[in-house]
């Protein structure tokens, strides 16, 4: 043991994760202010996230008169201290359209915007707010910023990329959970541990799609290699997304800063050491969706017409089959190889792992024995070479043509399964080894599970293996969310503040550390971080936030605070922001009045250029037909063939890891292959392009002003407040309507002037116009088009203020 | 230090002419809408969220302004091409003693029987560095001496996807940056007309495994690496919409600056806004710079025949190369290019890498001839223009390939021992760097092992920058591109 110590050591100065702090980084930028996080640092010590949730007084303020809840009270004070007062209220037009993008992620409606900005009774607010938390598009947005933490994709990733045809339901279900309120505790225990802890019920076990969500690579030689890799990803996005706190790095050394030691990170590894998933698993019955049942009987009617092709196939492929599977398995690395090789009967925990594996990703892959056959066919130097393949292989390639004419008769969307967490019956766990450096061929002790020393160490509850299960996912997610961990209610509540307010209390809501940020309002977070653990509930932690004065605070710019508090910690001031890239994609979808609004099933493709829509898909059909054909122009993005499915919210776009949708990529939306705490704000001529030429937002543009002048008719005035109203929540200015009259006046000339020179000239009118609006001139038609998109483009619309 | 500006430095150099209030900083929100990335997430680099590419300076001087990478997807066989062996010759169609394969962990059963060299290549020594070449790459090996060898290449994996992300990104497992995001990210863009990092890539589509090869990882998007498409406009959304015309275009970019206008004169300090303002006129400007960037319409006979423009096998993949050569020169840090396949190839275009697993010479023999000349014309147009003493070729691969072949006439997978070359800016020239075992299975000598993290230490360092200090906060842990690895090559440095 003392020369492994060594080791360790060894491995600490070679290498450097090294943590730089925060605080003293940021300290530099702050000169001209007073400097808050200093202050906090000097109350707070490197491991305050670690000790209990004290919950705080509220504190005592001045000008009582603006507190509206404890928030309120809690902002304020340390503004008094700083001789800083809130800002005014925002005008509630204002307010309405900031709180709807915040909730929902899409603008209000005019209509929702008078109703509010009449309402005058006394609770008003209460009443937006609830109406907001009361609809589906509240768990879209919130789904949608989890599912950037679960690092959701509905592929694999890797260079084959394969389908994950029912990954979707673990999605739905996110967006479900946040729609019932679905207490935090359980919706933690559901995704770690659903398919132990309610093993009979179908969400909870889809829940395990969180950590089901791992990049993937199911030609892996190495499987080995691959159950460690996932291993590691199961347990540095649960330290991360859960506990804020990055055990990641005490995988190759001791964590310098945090006091994670690297034995610590493979107890914690161990937890997830007898984890597979089944993707297999058939859905419950009665639980079939529409989305389901057409997928169903599309199949259905894709096998009967091609029930003879594929039985013919089956056929050549039979007679091969064992030799190809055979020299298919000996293709894995020597570790691996001598589990597939083992007889069932000699399976340690660890084969039943890889076979498992094998038997769900390698040998069904049809290509193993047709690419088998196919080189004992075509390469005639080849040891296994057999001539008597040769008139096979050409008989089994007619075949594959004879079955692509059935493709158009192929579902591509759907499923009728569910992926879960699964033990495969069996509680007793492959042995857990420390790796030196993290790497997984240099294994030295083993360890057994166990919690971090500084998260709280020897408090986990004991684990109680099932029948079937080991059980040391429920410990763990028990613990997580259990009475002697602090961290998982601070972790969520920060997250929450910073969807709100652009920045969270801790800057760094993935790592609570000694190397994070310290909170900027260390009381007030544990002030909401107390009030959620009463019950974990999550719309009333979003109601507080929603509806405190600190939130109803205007944006407008002020000298005073400038001077004395430049990074705005102390919220005297409400902090604007950009919109996310999928706000930004939706919200003009859905002022151009094209918006479909239906929740839920699996991903659908809107329009891509072809030549990047080119390429494998990776479903099981893709994969062989490439063995089959290699010249063939396959296609890994197949546009959805019911128009309705372009319009849907961003979040139901499929999610291929390595094609990003790249309407909405330039405006730094989360990266599907890791855990993605906090999204970026960056300001390129690329987002630019995007919003103003590509021809999705021109088609929106012409909806939209097809929509505004069927809606407000044809006085220009009228189109102008209506757009103003759809897009901004107000009307516009004596001096925006000039700007805008005059445009439209040149614009109008310059367009007449050009279809007068070319009468060919297809020039962009307004879509589904109505009566005698559409009697205008192309010109005038035109030019309204161009004033829609060039104000749907402006600051205004892209800033929630 | 000298890379790191205050937001002050920034603005000023960013040409945007802000006025004084600008300068005081006050964002609502601004501050920390990068994370507190401005001064807080980077330890080295500051970035201004507002100009995120902005130019930065290096740690010290260096001498590579712009880096070209080669990728040789698929993994050539560098024993048949750089890499001479009389010793495998000699052994061919024999066992494989096993003094060789000690320490390695193979992937086939069966097929570590018979080693294997083809008949029909021969060898030479050319220039004065006397390096060997065989007669698959004729026209590069009259570049011998503008060339730097590493013949103890180094990786891990057996998976082609695996280890090509390791080569572009360092990790096994999709989500690190790449090294064209980590550089743009050091040292921001010399020409903001134009993306500061390109990928280009020849063939009729995007190469498998996509974007995560030139993704920006946990950095900020703005750093990832743009993929340009084939044909006279290369980005995606570049061209003005075919219904709206110049005038009309014009018009309406004019409206948007006085809208935006109203927006921003009640926020004086909000540089964020104004940037997006201006982000406006940066994207007209690149509509008319990135076609004419890639419009090889404006290069002489001259050039395009030295790039093989013309021939079916070099065709697409020298216009490649050309196009890369008119990035670099208009200020593009990194261009990123995999090599992919002839398109005018016909049937032969059924060989779609470098996978060479069964009838090397076949393969090599169209896929060597589809790089040889357009990459020896890139080296001679890049010296002859002066380009070659600011700008890094890098031919790289995920792997390379074994001494013997279960298919008898191929070779299967070997990270164990390969080639890989350097040539142009801070290298030394004419120059070999470690070599591998008598049958080119394994390196040699450990000692002098290049592994991947290896090669991006030893460019960064060519570029002025140093790889330990080129670092991103991230998930509290203080990533840099070489991970938890990687070390200076000092002797391959001029």
């Amino acid at each position: 043991m003392v020369a492994k110590k060594i080791i360790y050591s060894l491995a600490v100065l070679s290498l450097s994760c090294s943590a730089v702090s925060i605080v003293a980084a940021a300290d530099g930028d702050n000169k001209a202010g007073i400097d808050v996080t200093a202050a906090a640092k000097k109350e707070l010590g490197p491991t305050w996230a670690y000790q209990p949730i004290a919950r705080p007084e509220i504190p005592a303020v001045k000008q009582k008169q603006w507190v509206r809840t404890p928030i309120d009270a809690f902002i304020l004070a340390k503004q008094e201290t700083s001789g800083l007062k809130p800002s005014k209220d925002a005008n509630k037009a204002v307010f309405i359209r900031r709180a709807t993008l915040d909730a929902w992620g899409l603008l209000p409606t005019p209509e929702e915007v008078s109703a509010f900005v009449n309402d005058k009774s006394p609770n008003a607010y209460e009443k937006l707010v609830d109406r907001l938390l009361a609809s589906p598009h509240f768990g879209e947005r919130q789904a949608r910023r989890w599912l950037d933490l679960a690092r959701y994709a509905d592929t694999t990733g890797f260079q084959n990329d394969s389908v994950r045809a029912n990954n979707w339901r673990y999605r739905d279900y996110v967006i479900q959970a946040f729609n019932d309120n679905k207490p935090y505790n359980i919706f933690v225990e559901e995704q770690i541990a659903g398919d132990e802890l309610w093993p009979n019920k179908q969400d909870a076990r889809i829940a395990t799609g969180f950590l089901a969500g791992y990049p993937d690579n199911h030609n892996s030689r190495d499987l080995i290699q691959r159950k460690y890799e996932i291993e590691v990803d199961m347990a540095n996005t649960v330290g991360e997304a859960f506990l804020g706190t990055t055990v990641g790095c005490a995988q190759c050394h001791n964590h310098k800063s945090d006091k994670i030691s690297a034995p610590e990170y493979f107890q914690l590894l161990s937890f997830f050491a007898n984890t597979s998933f089944d993707p297999n698993i058939p859905l419950a019955k009665g639980a079939e969706s529409k989305w389901d049942i057409a997928f169903r009987e599309q199949r259905e009617k894709y096998n009967k017409a091609t029930e003879e092709v594929r039985a013919k196939q089956k056929a050549i492929l039979d007679e091969f089959r064992e030799d190809g599977v055979k020299y298919y398995k000996e293709r894995y690395l020597t570790d691996s190889r001598e589990s597939v090789f083992k007889p069932e009967s000699e399976w340690n925990a660890l084969d039943r792992w890889v076979n498992f594996r094998y038997k769900t990703y390698a040998s069904n892959e049809g290509n193993t024995v047709v690419s088998y056959l196919r080189m004992i066919a075509e390469q005639e130097d080849h040891p296994q070479y057999n001539p008597n393949s040769v008139a096979k292989w050409k008989e089994y390639q007619d075949l594959a043509v004879e079955l692509r004419k059935f493709n158009n008769l192929q579902p591509n969307r759907g499923s009728v399964t569910i992926t879960s967490a699964t033990e495969l019956g069996h509680p007793d766990a492959p042995p857990t080894f420390i790796r030196f450096s993290g790497i997984h061929e240099r294994p030295l002790d083993e360890v057994q599970p166990g919690i971090p020393a500084l998260l709280g160490g020897d408090k986990l509850e004991d684990i109680k293996p099932s029948a079937v299960s080991s059980g040391r996912r429920t410990a763990l997610a028990h613990w997580i969310v259990g009475p002697n961990n602090p961290l998982t209610a601070r972790v969520y509540v920060n997250r929450v503040w910073g969807q709100y307010f652009d920045k969270p209390f801790v800057v760094t809501p993935d790592n609570f550390g000694r190397s994070g940020g310290r909170p900027s309002h260390p009381e007030l977070l544990d002030y909401l971080a107390a009030e959620f653990k009463q019950g974990w509930d999550v719309k009333s932690l979003h109601r507080k936030i929603l509806l405190s004065s600190v939130y109803r605070q205007a944006s407008d710019e002020r000298p005073d605070v400038v001077k004395v508090d430049p990074a705005n910690e102390l919220l005297a001031v409400y902090p604007r922001k950009r919109l996310e890239a999928e706000q930004i994609r939706d919200s003009l979808l859905y002022a151009s009045g094209q918006f479909v609004d239906e929740v839920g099933g699996p991903g659908v493709y809107p329009p891509l250029i072809e030549f990047l829509a080119r390429g494998r898909g990776g479903s099981q059909a893709d994969v062989v037909a490439q063995v089959t054909d290699r010249r063939r122009v396959d296609t890994r993005w197949p546009v959805s063939k019911d128009k309705a499915d372009w319009n849907r919210r961003s979040i139901y776009t499929f999610v291929r890891r390595s094609l990003p949708y790249p309407l909405v990529q330039n405006f730094d939306p989360n990266n599907p292959s890791l855990a993605y705490h906090k999204r970026d704000v960056t300001t390129t001529p690329l987002q630019a392009l995007a919003l103003f030429n590509s021809d999705v937002a021109v088609d929106w543009s012409q909806a939209l002003a097809g929509r505004l002048i069927n809606e407000a008719g044809v006085n220009p005035d009228a189109v102008l407040n209506r757009l103003y109203q759809v897009l901004f929540s107000r009307n516009p200015t004596k001096a925006e309507v000039a700007t805008l009259k005059e445009f439209l006046t040149t614009e109008e000339k310059s367009i007449a002037q050009q279809l007068k020179e070319n009468n060919q000239l297809a020039v962009a009118t307004p879509v589904g116009l109505k009566g005698a609006a559409a009697n205008q001139s192309q010109a005038s038609l035109a030019a309204w088009v161009d004033l829609v998109h060039t104000v749907a483009n402006s600051n205004e619309f892209v800033y929630r203020f | 230090m000298s890379n790191v500006f205050s937001r002050r430095d920034f603005l000023r150099k960013s040409g945007y002419g802000l006025g004084a209030a600008a300068l005081a900083g006050f964002v609502p929100g601004l501050s920390s809408s990068l994370g507190g990335l401005s001064a807080a997430r980077a330890a080295d680099i500051v970035i201004d969220p507002a100009n995120p590419l902005a130019p930065r300076g290096t740690h010290f001087p260096g001498k590579v302004k712009s880096i070209i990478w080669l990728h040789m997807n698929g993994a050539p066989s560098t024993l048949d091409l750089f890499d001479y062996k009389p010793e495998l010759i000699r052994l061919a169609g024999t066992g494989v003693p096993e003094s060789f394969t000690k320490g390695i962990k193979t992937s086939t059963q069966g097929g570590v029987s018979q080693l294997f060299a083809s008949n029909t290549r021969t060898w030479k020594q050319y220039g004065e560095s006397g390096a060997w070449f065989s007669d698959l790459v004729p026209h590069l090996a009259e570049h011998a001496d503008k060339i730097t060898f590493i013949k103890s290449s180094v990786t891990v994996g057996a998976t082609h996807d695996i280890s090509i992300l390791k080569l572009n990104t360092g990790g096994v497992t999709p989500g690190r940056p790449s090294l064209g995001a980590w550089i743009t990210y050091a040292l921001g863009s010399a020409n903001p007309d134009l993306p500061a990092y390109v990928v280009l890539y020849n063939g009729d589509r995007e190469p498998s495994g996509g974007s995560v090869n030139w993704s920006s990882g946990f950095l900020p998007a703005v750093f990832q690496g743009t993929a340009f498409l084939p044909g006279e406009s290369p980005i995606l959304f570049l061209d003005t919409p075919p219904q709206r015309s110049a005038l009309q275009h014009r018009a309406s970019l004019d409206l948007l600056n006085k809208l935006n206008t109203f927006n921003t004169k009640s926020r004086p300090a909000d540089t964020e806004l104004l940037a997006r303002q201006q982000s406006y006129e940066l994207a007209y400007r690149m509509q008319s710079a990135a076609p004419e960037a890639v419009d090889l319409n404006k290069e002489t006979e001259t050039t395009k025949k030295l790039y093989g423009l013309g021939d079916d096998i070099t065709d697409s993949y020298g216009a490649t190369l050309l196009r890369a050569r008119r990035l670099i020169e208009r200020g593009v840090r990194f261009v990123q290019i995999v090599s992919g396949f002839p398109e005018n190839a016909g049937a032969e275009g059924n060989r779609r890498s470098w996978d060479a697993h069964e009838d090397i010479d076949g393969n090599h023999g169209l896929m060597a001839k589809m790089v040889d000349k357009p990459i020896a014309g890139l080296l001679a147009d890049l010296k002859s223009r002066g380009l070659l003493d600011s700008t890094l070729v890098v031919w790289t691969s995920e792997f390379g390939r074994t001494s013997w072949g279960e298919s008898g006439t191929g070779r299967d997978h070997n990270p164990w021992g390969y080639t890989q070359w350097v040539a142009g800016a801070g290298f030394k020239p004419g120059f070999t760097y470690g070599q591998t075992d008598d049958i080119g299975l394994q390196v040699a000598d450990k000692e002098k092992a290049v592994d991947t993290y290896d090669l991006h230490a030893t460019i960064l360092q060519a570029i002025g920058l140093d790889h330990l200090k080129v670092t991103f906060l991230n998930n509290g842990r203080s990533e840099r591109p070489t991970v938890v690895y990687g070390k200076v090559i000092h002797e391959l440095l001029a």
